[in-house]
């Protein structure tokens, strides 16, 4: 298999005068390694957009508001994690901080503002819109509008069978797992997650049924700006991010949620998954200046033919 | 007199739950038929498939000799098919006759002479002239059920579809209604109904449908309908 | 009331306020001021189409920076491949931005309404990455220079004052294009489709396909005001044509009243003018706007002047008072520019 100029590049062929092209051993195995590579960079991105999308699944499939505002929860959560390694706290104590930071500001927001669109979701998401503009702006105000990074909090890097892993990646990924998986616990086994999805299904006769579904709007609010707030924490971990990070990430995140059907908390997880490999492949293929595209592509293609997603969503809480 | 729909082993599922589980039924020209039947015996649904909202799981739906099964709502408008919904509907944020003006502007043509044509002639049939310019949002609720047949009778149907067209109204409005929908045949425009409430369908309807768990148990004269014990039996309390 | 005269009269204050306008120069604005009045015509003449769009038909889209790039970027492409300049690119370019609407709003329109807004946001991103890796064709990330100049009947149009003029034609030319589709069958089937799809539906009216018509005629409006800005500019570059500058012309058309027709000369002046008279620097000024926007969805859904307006009828009392819509105040929300 011919590969086109990228991360290849540089290696000979050994060349048959028919059919197609053979690699050396060793050639085959650099490539494949590449490949293992950028797969686990793209798991690792992915992670992150997983956590933006379970937030906005989540949030959407209780209230209806589809809240673009969740990128910046995950640059605030950055930014925060930013300021807290440069007070000199460790990484990880940081991330906790970030965790809360923003799910205090998850709180404060639903209890101010998204409050008074629960019951025209639409107006909800125009909100959304003008709370990305005065956060974004409010960090450029108070620091600027330049990259900020953090030390790498873990160095090492491993070699696994010849290849070679960022520890750093892989802490991401199994983090991400990690809370994924007990959101998901949460969500399908506990008392509180079987009242939460009777809400989700029928607002009104849960509400009937004594289930205190104000409160586990702010609740389902909170634990999405967390998560985002995590995602932030693992993302500058990860690169250096800017005030506008939010923005590109925010539009994966529903991209995959919409994918997998928004509001549904198992298709968003699947999908990230997916996108993680697919954008792997394309950067380990040379194609990378087009990964931003793969989410929006793959999005428009799946709705097109699902137009509830690849497992179905919800289509936000019935209304009266 | 010859069927101007007939409506033939329509069935249809939604996932696990059978609305209507094979019906016939046919609506005889210049006819008000009567459909009634307990909560969720498929009546709206029925209407449903017939006006394109839904596509039936299986069975067919011909109009004059046309199968218009697969039609899609605009278009079995289109075809002479008017219907009213359940829940009063409008243009809430436009003025009554802004409603009535945007219905008349879609409506087909037709060769037969129809006497209402205009915003004007519409609103003075139903009676709501005075109220041209408020907004149907703000309407009381028996004027915005006269709203929605002005509106559907401006599009010069064939067949009118009622669906619950007395709910909510009190014994005055309904015998407004009453008024109004008799005449419908005298103009070309067959009548089909559903209700709950009896004594409006007796004043109307000299035939009537019953539905049960989306199946047909009855279908004759008003009366032998509503003699009969299957029909009492569903009805548990019967409503003469 | 439809008759004739009472819709011209909905006409007269876009008018006069355009009128008024006209007198900018004369009475010795800046350069800076001019410049500021042509950014803020040329959004205008976008927002006209969003106005029917949004507020006529009720589709929110986020995609519309994207359509006012298309006619950007023909413009530039056009004069610098072909030596088309600027009289025929305006409406080369409102087609080439209705044709991609089309394009958007085929499968855009499939999905619901939540689904939509973000598929017009992605198709948004989505121009953005294919211009930025267009290579030399498009400029890349760089963007692309507009070296032809404006000609009007000989003269040179492309000097502020003249050029001020040329823009100002164009808004008066978009709220008459306006205000007639307000005013027509036309318009009455597209705000029909915005008050009860499903009845609409079932009165006749094929709302699949108005729905895109109505994306297409927004798509006009843009692709123009993507011609004029390009012209002004001289430069344009994918970053121009993104989500966010998508967000700004809602914010823009929410805050003056998207049904309205004053709104969008409303919203755009409001917009571009207020961090002047304020002397905020632009970082300050768009935390203004968020907070505004957020403010005016908020208290005053249906804009700023119907929120004024509104407000001036209960301070002052008006004749005959209409109850309480479940709206915003009793305002007539389809009637325009009353």
């Amino acid at each position: 298999m011919r590969l086109p100029p990228g991360p290849c590049a540089g290696g000979t062929f050994i060349q048959k005068t028919d059919g197609p092209p053979v690699r050396s051993a060793q050639q085959r195995n650099r490539a494949v390694d590449i490949l293992i590579q950028q797969i686990l960079n793209g798991l690792s991105i992915a992670s992150v957009i997983t956590l933006i999308a379970v937030g906005v699944t989540l949030i959407f499939g209780l209230t209806g508001i589809i809240n673009f505002a969740h990128g910046e929860f995950l640059m605030i959560g950055s930014i925060v994690t930013w300021l807290a390694v440069q007070a000199g706290l460790s990484f990880y104590l940081a991330l906790v901080l970030a965790i809360l930071a923003v799910g205090v500001m998850g709180f404060v927001l639903e209890r101010g503002l998204f409050r008074f669109t629960l019951t025209r979701p639409t107006n909800g998401f125009i909100v959304s819109l003008g709370l990305i503009v005065v956060l974004q702006h409010i960090v450029i105000f108070f620091y600027d509008p330049n990259q900020k990074s953090i030390p790498r909090p873990l160095t090492g890097i491993w070699d696994v069978a010849g290849v070679r892993i960022a520890s750093v990646r892989v802490m991401v990924i199994l983090v991400t797992i990690a809370v994924v998986a007990l959101t998901f616990v949460m969500v399908t086994r506990s008392r509180y997650g079987r009242a939460l999805r009777a809400a989700v299904d029928d607002r009104d006769t849960a509400a009937l049924m004594g289930i205190p579904v104000r409160r586990y709007i702010t609740g389902v609010f909170v634990l999405g700006s967390a998560l985002a707030g995590l995602g932030g924490a693992l993302l500058i971990a990860l690169f250096p991010i800017t005030p506008f990070t939010g923005g590109t990430m925010v539009m994966k995140g529903f991209a995959v949620a919409l994918i997998g059907g928004l509001g549904n908390l198992t298709g968003a997880v699947v999908a990230g998954l997916i996108l993680g490999i697919v954008e792997g492949f394309s950067a380990g293929y040379g194609f990378s200046a087009w990964t931003d595209a793969y989410s929006f592509a793959l999005m428009i293609l799946v709705l097109l033919f699902r137009p509830n997603g690849l497992f179905g969503g919800t289509s936000g809480p019935k209304m009266a | 007199m010859n069927a101007i729909l007939e409506i033939s082993g329509l069935k249809k599922q939604f996932g696990g739950v059978t609305a209507l589980s094979g019906v016939d039924l046919s609506i005889e020209e210049g006819e008000i038929l009567g459909i009634v039947g307990p909560n969720g015996s498929g009546k709206t649904t029925l209407f449903n498939v017939i006006t394109g909202v839904y596509k039936p799981t299986e069975g067919h739906v011909t109009w004059r000799g046309r199968d218009i099964t697969s039609l899609a709502a605009h278009e079995v408008s289109g075809a002479g098919i008017g219907y009213t919904f359940q829940q009063a509907m409008a243009f809430p944020g436009l003025s009554v006759l802004e409603n009535v003006q945007i219905a008349c502007e879609h409506a087909r043509k037709t060769s037969r002479p129809y006497p209402w044509t205009t915003p004007a002639a519409l609103l003075d049939f139903v009676g709501l002239t005075a109220l041209a310019n408020e907004r149907a949002g703000v309407l009381p609720f028996g004027n915005l059920r006269l709203l929605g047949i002005a509106l559907a009778l401006a599009t010069r149907p064939s067949l009118i579809l009622l669906d619950e067209p007395a709910a909510g109204l009190n014994d005055r409005e309904t015998a407004t209604l009453v008024g109004l929908v008799k005449q419908f045949p005298g103009h070309g425009i067959s009548v089909c109904v559903i209700d709950h409430d009896m004594k409006l369908m007796q004043m109307l309807c000299k035939r009537l449908v019953v539905l049960d768990f989306g199946s047909k148990i009855a279908d004759g004269p008003t009366q032998a309908v509503l003699s009969d014990p299957k029909v009492l039996e569903v009805y548990l309390g019967g409503a003469l | 009331m439809n008759t004739p005269l009472s819709s011209l009269r909905s006409l007269a204050p876009a008018l006069v306020v355009l009128a008024i306008l006209a007198f900018v120069p004369a009475i010795g604005a800046s350069n800076r001021m001019l410049s500021l009045a042509i950014s803020a015509g040329i959004n205008i003449v976008a927002l006209y189409g969003l106005s029917v769009l949004f507020g006529q038909t009720g589709i929110l889209s986020m995609g519309h920076a994207a359509l006012v790039g298309v006619g950007a970027y023909a413009a530039a492409l056009l004069a610098r491949d072909t030596g088309i300049g600027f009289w025929l690119a305006l409406p080369i370019g409102g087609i080439a931005a209705a044709a991609f609407a089309a394009v958007i709003g085929v499968p855009s329109l499939r999905v619901s309404g939540h689904h939509f807004v973000i598929m017009t946001f992605a198709f948004g991103q989505l121009l953005t990455i294919v211009l930025t890796n267009g290579g030399d064709f498009t400029g890349a990330a760089t963007g692309l220079d507009l070296q032809l100049p404006v000609g009007f009947f000989g003269m040179r149009a492309d000097d502020l004052v003249p050029y001020y003029f040329v823009v100002l034609a164009f808004v008066t030319l978009s709220a008459i294009a306006s205000w007639a589709i307000i005013n027509s069958p036309y318009g009455r089937t597209l705000r029909a489709i915005r008050e009860n799809e499903k009845l609409a539906a079932s009165l006749g009216i094929n709302v699949g396909r108005h729905k895109i018509g109505a994306f297409v005629v927004s798509g006009v409006f843009a692709g123009v005001s993507g011609v004029l800005l390009a012209y002004f500019l001289r430069h344009i570059s994918p970053s121009q044509f993104a989500s966010f500058p998508s967000i700004y012309l809602a914010l823009m058309v929410m805050i003056g009243g998207a049904r309205l027709l004053l709104g969008p000369i409303a919203g755009g002046i409001l917009v571009s003018f207020l961090p002047e008279v304020l002397n905020l620097d632009p970082v300050q000024s768009r935390i203004l706007y968020g907070v505004c926007l957020i403010a005016v969805i908020l208290l005053l859904p249906n804009g700023l002047i119907a929120g004024l307006a509104d407000g001036w009828q209960r301070l002052f009392g008006a004749s005959r008072k209409q109850a309480p819509s479940p709206a915003a105040g009793g305002k007539h929300a389809s009637e325009a520019g009353r």
